[in-house]
């Protein structure tokens, strides 16, 4: 009865949710698109202080083509209107579908976040229950401290410092990129090259969220433990790393699920930073190169795309979090 | 008060964040005393050692001292975290009052809103803006201000549900007193605590956003500041470290600072120092 | 410590997965770079710097400049001028055959000149708007009949002004969205073969090409970098062999000059002639007296310019033509030495005093957005040297649509920028003179306003006369004029870097350097 029940309550659930992901989405291409246009200059004067040499002719047919001389209802309406059927337009300056150039980016900028993740799921998990393990020790304030550091340095100098070290200094790792350029390798390969471009971005960009998860992971595992049930296993006699495995951990857990979404969504338009320190070729450093650029359509596609990422992950951490514990109701 | 005090500074983590963090405002004051001719004076040829005649600190790309830029990037770090911690702070308490207090409709709008800025990627959209405003001072504290506002507007909206159903507003209201009056003298100030804390965190969080800005070339050019500091070393980053390793470290120490006070202050005010 | 691959992989074997690293199969395989991916690869449509780098290589031109600025024969095997300058033939080189085998013809170079040049190219517009017909006399002869004679003429007619399209793919098409823009053709040495997007364009050796013997390499990869840190890399690792002018930040100038396997050379970029130069809005007072732009050259240490903020690349400019350049005349120049005192003087004679506070006068002065680089940093001086003779500068800042609509529309007080001269000041010079250039709305024009009507005559006087001595004259009473005048504020020469590993040679084999493509470059061994 109650699971008929609870699966209806999750079908309207997820059926509300993505009608407000669409009106959410629509709001924010509304309020960007006219936050762009207000911008000075457009795209036609930046391709003409680029060229060595400009004139009227030049900008006006560059304006035609890209239909900026129309009338501002007007421009909003035929993009709109395109959205809908899936039509993301073409972007100024690379003169090529902007959901093509997106996805192109898109997965690397995924492979960076999954690796991120998992490192600072991994890592603050670890952090956390050796925290926990003894509250109020020497090792529990060293860790406190230690996320503490992590939460106030900046993510663009963390990464600096990485290329510091590890690129000038020891010349160990590559600074840049996703692949050795030039290389053009296959197969395992390609994976470890890809892989070893990645440990430099991906560590600094998971130091930030380690100590998130650390710090989440301490304060659930010390509530877990003054619970009964596991006082109720310590007196049964189990042994105490069973008991931390078994019960603290697991129930710790489920709360970590619901800050992964969090920072899934975060992740996805937070790490302009990151990428554009390493020349990470994902949708961080296509977001910074459309500002610059003034190219509309590929930053309104980016911010229509992330819209629904963003809402899409926000929702499967909802659902999978009910799912985890059925105590928890779906509310608004 | 008092109580309140003895709370704040039981802890030694507190302690070293609050002096730290007057140093900091000491030297921010102090800089135009101690280093008259301001940051962007040149002095000698660039990328100089730490340790060179005159330069304890070494010099920049441009030939300028370390030390009088980090003691100068002080005055916008501070300022920046704190001005546009305080509009946000008055946008999200303002909003999240209203929506606390009235609920219904008013309350379900400001939802969206906040909303709206949880899923929108908060950093493009600052440096969409950015860009509107052009980069400059006032762009970068209104900038910030609005991408953070909806954080405090959660807090008070959360405290000004649970307060308005008190006795003592309940009261208020039976006795006649306008709304405007029951928001901010009843309420507001019960529901200061969270706020503070929150506001206090923000501060830091605001002076990482900042540089960031900066970093990326977005700040105001006229402001020497530790984030443009560190951008500005891209390249001599690979022939001179020291450019890049003490802005950034500067950076660290001030946040860290702010965090420890932040989290003192959360211990002090939390549920169970309150009345 | 170096970054170099062998100290790289000597560190990497250390950790046993970076050992997978092979170096890259380069054997005749030329790697350079790209900053971006060009939004197109059709030149006339967008005459950026990386479009050129790219298409001089698929496109030629009729003519090819040498070291002595004097035109040799490419595309155009010869000509003939008339002595009035009016009539110029062009002969063709027979069995030139574009890169899909059409045969090339003077149908093409008519297409190219008047109709597709003209319509999408301002640089070309503003040349052939000096011919009254352009045609073909027969199939491998061409005619331009001037309106007037033009000695530049010639000049326009190099890679970076008009190179030669096809006909047969673009006539009767839309030029603008022709798919051949993304899959170039040409009659040059080398062959689009592959764009990869995000990654690089591949040009591969044309078989066909009508040189013999050239080109003597079999592949160009033009890889995006987007960085001047990672160019810089890039070139250090060998995983590139060339990095071209303004790839890399003079910043770390001489960490690559001390690396053995890299060669350094300012050579290539004569033909542009590239000036920094700073411009004020002359509509405005001060800046519309001139005793203040000449206190302000006193009050600037172009010295310390080139050697402190660009790490002693370039020399000090002495005025509108580079130092290098045709016409350039040392003898009339009006010079300004650093003196601020003198600039004090002048500032204090022009009734521009010293108010409460020490200030004279408080001005903006709109950087052009280059990543923190040279420009920038010039400005931060400019904005000290300024304050030391009582002037309070504010520092704008902008990306490249606020840069080019604010200049654009005169709405700056100074601004910094840097201009190529491109061989001829008819063609580089003149358009920041002349007052028929002060258009609205268009940056790179007369955006400072400057109006001299005797300025305006010269210039027309100079293109048009057909001795060459005439146009010296002329040209160097301009010179003598614009220096008094201060004109414009020149500051240095840029002299642009190349840098290319040691396995490269014959780079470039003129003045306009890698524009004109690596059509007689060759590779040597391994570095």
């Amino acid at each position: 009865m109650k699971h008929e029940k609870n699966r209806v309550n999750r079908l309207a659930y997820i059926a509300r949710r993505l009608l407000r992901t669409v009106l959410v989405t629509v709001a924010v291409v509304l309020v960007s698109f006219f936050l762009i246009r207000l911008a000075p200059g457009d795209a036609a004067t930046v391709m003409a202080g680029q060229s060595g040499y400009a004139d009227e002719a030049f900008i006006n047919s560059l304006r035609a083509e890209y239909g900026l001389d129309r009338p501002l209802p007007v421009q909003l309406w035929k993009y709109v209107a395109a959205v809908a059927r899936g039509d993301l337009g073409m972007s100024y300056e690379r003169r090529q579908p902007v959901l093509d150039v997106i996805v192109a980016r898109l997965p690397n900028t995924l492979l960076l976040d999954a690796f991120a993740l998992v490192v600072a799921m991994a890592g603050g998990i670890v952090l956390g229950a050796l925290a926990a393990r003894r509250p109020g020790s020497a090792g529990d304030a060293g860790v406190t401290v230690l996320a503490m550091l992590f939460y106030a340095v900046p993510q663009f100098w963390l990464g600096m410092m990485a290329v510091l070290v590890f690129s000038v200094w020891l010349a160990v790792l590559p600074p840049f990129g996703i692949e050795t350029m030039g290389a053009d390798h296959t197969g395992l390969a390609r994976i470890a090259d890809v892989a070893q471009h990645m440990i430099l971005p991906g560590m600094t960009l998971a130091l930030y969220y380690m100590a998130s998860y650390a710090r989440l992971t301490r304060t659930q595992m010390i509530e877990v433990a003054d619970q009964e049930f596991v006082k109720t296993a310590r007196a049964k006699g189990i042994a105490e790393r069973q008991v931390a495995r078994r019960h603290i951990l697991r129930n710790a857990l489920t709360p970590l699920i619901t800050y992964a979404g969090l920072q899934a969504s975060i992740l996805v338009g937070g790490t302009v930073l990151v990428e554009n320190v390493f020349s990470w070729p994902g949708i961080g450093t296509l977001a910074y190169e459309a500002v610059t650029a003034r190219d509309n359509p590929l930053l309104l596609g980016i911010f229509i795309v992330t819209a629904i990422l963003v809402s899409l992950f926000n929702l499967v951490t909802d659902i999978a979090y009910s799912i985890a514990d059925p105590r928890v109701e779906l509310g608004r | 008060m008092k109580e309140f005090l003895s709370r704040l500074l039981v802890r030694p983590q507190t302690l070293i964040g609050l002096a730290v963090f007057a140093a900091i405002v000491v030297v921010a004051l102090g800089a135009p005393l101690l280093f008259p001719k301001g940051p962007f004076t040149i002095v000698g040829m660039p990328l100089l050692a730490p340790g060179s005649p005159g330069l304890p600190a070494g010099s920049d790309v441009l030939g300028r001292s370390m030390l009088v830029g980090l003691a100068y990037g002080a005055r916008v770090s501070l300022l920046v975290g704190i001005s546009s911690t305080c509009c946000a702070v008055g946008i999200g308490v303002l909003l999240g009052a209203v929506a606390g207090y009235y609920g219904g409709v008013v309350d379900d709008l400001l939802m969206r809103f906040t909303e709206f800025f949880q899923i929108i990627p908060a950093f493009v959209l600052l440096m969409v803006l950015v860009a509107f405003l052009q980069p400059s001072l006032f762009s970068t504290v209104i900038g910030i201000a609005l991408i953070t506002w909806p954080q405090v507007a959660r807090v008070a909206r959360g405290e000004f549900l649970v307060l308005r159903s008190r006795e003592f507003v309940q009261a208020a209201q039976l006795l006649g007193e306008s709304d405007l009056h029951i928001i901010f003298r009843q309420i507001l100030p019960n529901a200061l605590p969270p706020i503070v804390v929150v506001g206090s965190m923000m501060v830091g969080s605001a002076i990482l956003t900042e540089s960031a800005l900066a970093f990326l070339g977005l700040g105001d050019p006229g402001l020497m500041s530790w984030g443009s500091m560190i951008g500005a070393s891209r390249s001599a980053m690979w022939v001179a470290w020291w450019t890049t390793v003490l802005p950034g470290l500067a950076i660290m120490v001030t946040v860290l600072a702010l965090n420890f006070i932040g989290d003192g202050l959360n211990e002090a005010l939390g549920p169970r120092g309150r009345q | 410590m170096r970054l170099d691959r062998r100290s790289v992989l000597g560190g990497a074997a250390s950790v046993p997965f970076l050992a997978l690293h092979a170096a890259a199969a380069r054997g005749n395989v030329l790697n350079a770079m790209m900053p971006a991916e060009p939004g197109t690869l059709c030149y006339p449509l967008l005459n950026t710097r990386v479009v050129q780098q790219i298409c001089g290589n698929i496109q030629e031109s009729l003519l090819l400049l040498d070291w002595n600025f004097k035109p040799q024969p490419n595309l155009a095997r010869s000509f003939t001028v008339t002595p009035d300058g009016l009539v110029y033939v062009f002969h063709l080189e027979p069995d030139v055959r574009w890169h899909d085998g059409a045969p090339f013809t003077a149908r093409d170079v008519v297409f190219s000149c008047d109709r597709m040049l003209r319509q999408l190219n301002p640089r070309s517009r503003n040349a052939f708007n000096n011919c009254e017909s352009i045609r073909a006399l027969d199939g491998l002869t061409v005619e331009f009949r001037l309106k007037q004679p033009f000695n530049a003429f010639l000049l326009s007619l190099m890679a970076s002004n008009a190179p030669i399209m096809p006909a047969h793919i673009y006539e009767g098409s839309d030029f603008r969205t022709n798919p051949h823009n993304f899959r170039p053709i040409g009659t040059g040495p080398f062959k689009f073969a592959r764009w990869e997007r995000g990654q690089y364009i591949r040009l591969t050796r044309n078989p066909d090409y009508w040189r013999k013997g050239y080109p003597r390499i079999d592949d160009i990869y033009f890889r995006v970098c987007p960085t001047p840190e990672q160019r810089m890399v890039a070139l250090e690792t060998g995983a590139v062999d060339i990095a071209l002018a303004d790839d890399i930040d003079t910043v770390v100038s001489k960490r690559l000059r001390a690396n053995p396997n890299i060669v350094a050379s300012t050579h290539g970029y004569e033909g542009v002639g590239e000036i920094a130069v700073f411009e004020m809005n002359q509509r405005r007072w001060p800046f519309s007296d001139r005793r203040f732009r000449q206190a302000f050259m006193h009050a600037l240490d172009r010295d310390f310019i080139v050697k402190a903020i660009n790490f002693g690349q370039g020399k000090v400019a002495t005025g509108p033509i580079p130092s290098s350049a045709p016409y350039y005349d040392r003898k009339v120049l009006t010079r300004y030495d650093y003196n601020p005192a003198k600039a004090r003087a002048m500032l204090d004679e022009m009734g521009l005093k010293k108010k409460l506070g020490g200030v004279r006068h408080r001005f903006g002065f709109l950087m052009i957005p280059d990543g923190g680089g040279v420009q920038t940093r010039g400005a931060q001086y400019v904005r000290q040297a300024a304050s030391e003779v009582g002037l309070d500068i504010e520092l704008q800042s902008s990306d490249w649509a606020g840069f080019a609509h604010r200049t654009g529309n005169w709405d700056f007080d100074m601004d910094n920028n840097s201009y190529g001269e491109y061989g001829d000041p008819a063609i580089g010079t003149s358009r920041f003179f002349v007052s028929s250039n002060i258009r609205k709305g268009v940056p790179q024009s007369n955006i400072q306003g400057y109006r001299n009507a005797e300025v305006d005559a010269l210039f027309a006087k100079a293109s048009t006369a057909i001795d060459p001595k005439e146009a010296q004259a002329h040209y160097s009473r301009l010179q003598q004029i614009l220096t008094r005048d201060v004109a414009m504020l020149w500051i240095f020469e840029r002299d642009p870097m190349l840098y290319y590993n040691r396995r490269v040679h014959d780079l470039v084999s003129g003045p306009n350097g890698p524009t004109d493509g690596f059509g007689r470059t060759w590779l040597s061994g391994e570095a």
